[in-house]
C-alpha cells in the first residue's frame, strides 16, 4: 500500500483534484445532464483515440511527429463517404491504383539487377528521387483532363441525405488507355524500390509468384473497369448497413495502404534525420488537403445519414432494447443521448482493447514494444524491424481513417475537418506520455471529456458550491482548456502521465 | 586454425567523424578472442561495424569466408551472430519471458535450450514473468547473455559484461562466459583486465581506432610495458 503510493503519487494526488473538481462541477447538476455530458465527452475522446493511438505508437516506434496524421483521418471520412453514397468513383479510381500497383510489385522484384549495377556508384539516392519523380510525372501524364469532379458530384436530398449526382463517365477506352499508362508509371517507381543488393529478401521471392501478384491485380482492376455499370448499380441497390460496413473496412484500408505507402516511400529513406521527416510529413498534409479538395471539392458534406440502425425515430428505454428497437436515441437517466454516439464509444473501446490485446500478447506486438524503447537491438536480434516500421504506420493510419469514416455521420465531412483531430490527438498523447499506449487513451479520455464540460459551461454556466453567481466562460476558455490541461500535466509531470523519465 | 570471423582495414565514420581508421582481427572457431583498448578507443563501434549498425566505408568484414559488411543489420544477425550490448540494453518493458521470446529465429528456438540457458542462469528461472526493467543490474547482465544465447549462434559478441558489477557477480558473469565458450566462439570487449587475461586466448588491442597489438594473452600478462603503454590509465 505505502509503495503503491510512493509509485504513484503524483498521479493519485491528480485523480483526487479531477475527482473532487468533478464532484464540485456536477454536484449542482442534475445527473441525467452531467451524465448526458459526459457521455459526449467519453464520444468525442473515442474519435480523438482513433487519431492518437496511431499517432504516439509511431512518434514511439519511429520518433517521427507524423503531421499528417490529421489528413490521412479527413481521407479515411472522404474514402468512406464515396464508398456509402457515390460508389462510382471507386469503380472509375480503383482499377487505376491496381494497374499501379501491378506495375509497382513487378518492377521492384525485376529491378535488383539494376542496383546491383549501380553500386558503384556514390549517390544512389540521385536515381532513387529520379526514378519516383520520373513515376510522378507518368502518373500526371495518365491522369491528365480526368473528369474526376464530374465523376464525383454528390447532392443533398430533401431529407438531408447524400446522393450521388454524377452523370458524366470515361468512355471505356479511354480508361483502359489510362490504366495501362499508369501500369507503366509504377515500373520506375517499382526499380526505385527495389531491394538494393541480391542477398536482400525480395530478391529470394520466386519470381513466378510476384508475377502472379502482379497478374492478378491486374485482372482484377481489369474487372472491376469492365464491370462499373453493373457493379455501381449493385452497391447503391445493397441495404445502408451494409455499406456503412462496407465503408468502414474501404475507408480504413485505403488510410492503411496511404500510410505504409507514405513511409515506404516519404520517411524511410530520412531515419536519423528528424527535421527533414517532419517538414516531409508538414508538406504531406498540404498535399493531401489540395488533393482531397481536387477529388472532393473545398465546400464540403453534411453529415451522412447513419446506417439504419440508428435512425429510427424512437427512444429506446436501455442499450439492450435498442438492438430489436434500432433507435436513434437511447435513454440515459431520462435524457435522450443519440445511439451513433454510443456506437462511436462502443467502437473506441473495441479498438483500444483490440490493438491492446496486438501488442500484449502476440510477437509482433512484442516486437513493437522493445522497438519502441530500442528499435536498434531489435534489429541485431535478426528481425527486419524495418517492416515493422511500416507496419505500424500502415496500423496506425488505418486506424486513423477509420475514424474519419465514423466521425461522418456525427460531424459531417469537409477538408478541414481533420485539423481539430491532429491538434487535439497531439496534446493527448503528450498528456498521456510519448509513445505509451494506455497514455493516448487516458489522455484522449481528459481531453474528451474537459472539451464537453468546457462547452457546457460555455453555453450554460456552472455553478460551484461557494459561489452566489453562476460561473459562465468565454467561447476561447472552452478551446483553451485543452491547452491549459496539457500545461498543468506537464509541471506535474514533465513526461506526461504514463511518460518514463529520459 | 580456421577463423570464424576476419575484419580486414575496416574505415568506420560516425557523420562526418573518421571513428575506424583501419582496424583488423581475426578471431579463430572455437575461441575467446578479447578486444582491448582505452575509453573512446573504438572498441564498441568495431563491434557495432560488425553488425552492420556502422557499418564501415572501406574494408571487409568476413564471416564464415563470406563478406558481410553493408548487409542489413537483421539478415547479418540471421547468420548466426549474438549481440550482448553494453548498459546490459534488455528490454525494460518486457518480462525476461518476452526478452528471450523475442531473440527466436524460429519458433521453439527457446524452448529447444532453455535447459542449457537455465543451467548457466538458475536465477532467471525464478524471475520469468517479472518485467525485466525490475532486475538488478547483475540479474539484467546474465538477461543480456541469456538472450543471445536463444537463436543458434556461432559467434557472440560481449561488449563490456563486467561494467558497472559488483566483484561477486564479476564472477558469475566470467563464469557464465566460461560456459558458453564451449558452445561457441567468442569476442569479447572489456576493460577490467583481470577478467579479460582470465577468459581470453588471444587479445587485439586498438588505439584511437587502429589496431596496434595482438597475440596470445599468456604473453601479454608478462609485457607490462604494452600493459602500460596501451591499457593503463594514462
Amino acid at each position: 500500500m505505502k509503495k503503491l503510493w510512493q509509485n504513484n503519487r503524483s498521479l493519485i494526488i491528480a485523480l483526487i483534484i479531477f475527482l473532487g473538481a468533478f464532484a464540485a462541477i456536477t454536484q449542482s447538476m442534475e445527473a441525467k445532464v452531467w451524465a448526458s455530458i459526459l457521455l459526449s465527452g467519453i464520444t468525442l475522446a473515442s474519435l480523438y483515440f482513433l487519431v492518437a493511438s496511431g499517432l504516439s505508437l509511431i512518434f514511439g516506434l519511429m520518433d517521427v511527429l507524423n503531421f499528417a496524421h490529421g489528413s490521412i483521418f479527413v481521407l479515411g471520412a472522404y474514402v468512406g463517404l464515396s464508398t456509402y453514397a457515390n460508389p462510382r468513383l471507386l469503380f472509375n479510381t480503383l482499377p487505376f491504383f491496381l494497374s499501379l500497383g501491378a506495375g509497382i510489385t513487378l518492377a521492384r522484384s525485376f529491378g535488383v539487377p539494376f542496383w546491383r549495377l549501380k553500386r558503384t556508384q556514390n549517390k544512389p539516392q540521385w536515381f532513387f528521387w529520379g526514378l519516383i519523380a520520373l513515376s510522378l510525372v507518368l502518373i500526371t501524364l495518365s491522369l491528365r483532363e480526368f473528369p474526376i469532379r464530374a465523376i464525383n458530384a454528390f447532392g443533398v436530398t430533401a431529407v438531408g441525405g447524400i446522393v450521388s449526382t454524377a452523370e458524366a463517365q470515361e468512355p471505356m477506352g479511354t480508361m483502359l488507355l489510362r490504366s495501362a499508362l499508369l501500369f507503366i508509371s509504377g515500373l520506375p517507381f517499382g526499380i526505385a524500390l527495389a531491394p538494393r543488393e541480391d542477398y536482400q529478401e525480395g530478391s529470394r521471392r520466386n519470381p513466378g509468384r510476384v508475377l502472379l501478384t502482379a497478374l492478378i491485380l491486374l485482372i482484377l482492376g481489369l474487372a472491376i473497369l469492365l464491370l462499373r455499370d453493373p457493379g455501381e448499380k449493385f452497391m447503391l441497390g445493397l441495404s445502408v448497413d451494409l455499406r456503412f460496413v462496407l465503408a468502414l473496412v474501404l475507408g480504413s484500408l485505403a488510410g492503411a495502404l496511404l500510410g505504409a505507402a507514405v513511409e515506404i516511400v516519404l520517411i524511410r529513406p530520412f531515419y536519423g534525420n528528424p527535421v527533414t521527416q517532419l517538414v516531409l510529413t508538414l508538406g504531406l498534409l498540404i498535399a493531401l488537403t489540395d488533393v482531397i479538395e481536387g477529388v472532393w471539392g473545398e465546400e464540403g458534406h453534411p453529415p451522412m445519414t447513419p446506417p439504419s440502425l440508428f435512425t429510427e425515430p424512437c427512444r429506446s428505454e436501455s442499450l439492450f432494447s435498442w438492438f430489436g428497437e434500432k433507435c436513434r436515441s437511447i435513454d440515459v437517466l431520462g435524457r435522450a443521448f443519440p445511439s451513433y454516439r454510443v456506437f462511436i464509444i462502443f467502437l473506441g473501446i473495441l479498438v483500444f482493447s483490440a490493438v491492446g490485446v496486438l501488442l500484449r500478447r502476440s510477437r509482433i506486438g512484442m516486437i513493437i514494444r522493445a522497438g519502441v524503447q530500442d528499435s536498434e537491438m531489435v534489429q541485431v536480434l535478426g528481425i527486419n524491424v524495418r517492416r515493422v516500421f511500416t507496419l505500424v504506420f500502415a496500423l496506425g493510419s488505418g486506424l486513423a481513417a477509420l475514424g474519419g469514416v465514423i466521425a461522418a455521420p456525427f460531424l459531417g465531412v469537409y477538408p478541414a475537418m481533420g485539423g481539430i483531430f491532429q491538434l487535439q490527438a497531439f496534446i493527448a498523447v503528450v498528456i498521456g506520455g510519448m509513445g505509451s499506449y494506455p497514455g493516448a487513451a487516458v489522455g484522449t479520455l481528459i481531453l474528451g471529456i474537459a472539451r464537453a464540460f468546457g462547452d457546457h459551461f460555455v453555453a450554460s454556466g456552472i455553478e460551484l458550491p461557494f459561489l452566489e453567481t453562476t460561473l459562465r466562460g468565454s467561447p476561447a476558455l472552452a478551446k483553451a482548456s485543452t491547452v491549459l490541461i496539457m500545461a498543468i500535466v506537464l509541471l506535474v509531470k514533465p513526461a506526461g502521465i504514463f511518460g518514463k523519465k529520459e | 586454425m580456421n577463423n570464424l570471423l576476419v575484419i580486414e582495414n575496416i574505415h568506420t565514420y560516425i557523420e562526418q567523424f573518421h571513428i575506424l581508421e583501419g582496424v583488423s582481427l581475426e578471431v579463430p572457431q572455437g575461441s575467446i578472442v578479447v578486444l582491448l583498448g582505452r575509453n573512446g578507443a573504438g572498441k564498441t563501434t568495431t563491434l557495432k561495424s560488425i553488425l552492420g549498425l556502422r557499418p564501415p566505408r572501406q574494408g571487409k568484414v568476413i564471416f564464415e569466408d563470406r563478406e558481410i559488411q553493408g548487409m542489413q543489420p537483421h539478415l547479418i544477425a540471421q547468420l548466426g551472430i549474438g549481440y550482448v550490448p553494453e548498459h546490459r540494453a534488455i528490454f525494460r518493458d518486457l518480462t525476461v519471458e518476452e526478452n528471450l521470446k523475442i531473440a527466436e529465429r524460429q519458433k521453439h528456438d527457446l524452448d529447444k535450450r532453455s535447459d542449457f540457458i537455465f543451467n548457466v542462469f538458475p536465477d532467471l528461472k525464478r524471475l520469468i514473468k517479472l518485467p525485466a526493467g525490475n532486475l538488478s543490474g547483475g540479474q539484467q547482465q546474465m538477461l543480456a547473455i541469456a538472450r543471445a544465447l536463444v537463436p543458434e549462434n556461432s559467434l557472440l559478441l560481449i561488449d563490456e559484461p563486467s561494467e558497472g558489477l559488483a566483484p561477486v557477480l564479476i564472477e558469475e558473469v566470467m563464469d557464465a562466459v566460461r560456459q558458453l565458450s564451449a558452445r561457441t566462439t567468442i569476442l569479447l570487449v572489456e576493460q577490467n583486465f583481470s577478467m579479460a587475461s582470465q577468459l581470453a586466448e588471444r587479445y587485439f588491442i586498438i588505439e584511437s581506432g587502429r589496431s596496434v597489438k595482438n597475440g596470445l594473452m599468456p604473453d601479454l600478462i608478462d609485457d607490462q610495458e604494452t600493459i602500460n603503454a596501451y591499457l593503463g590509465a594514462a
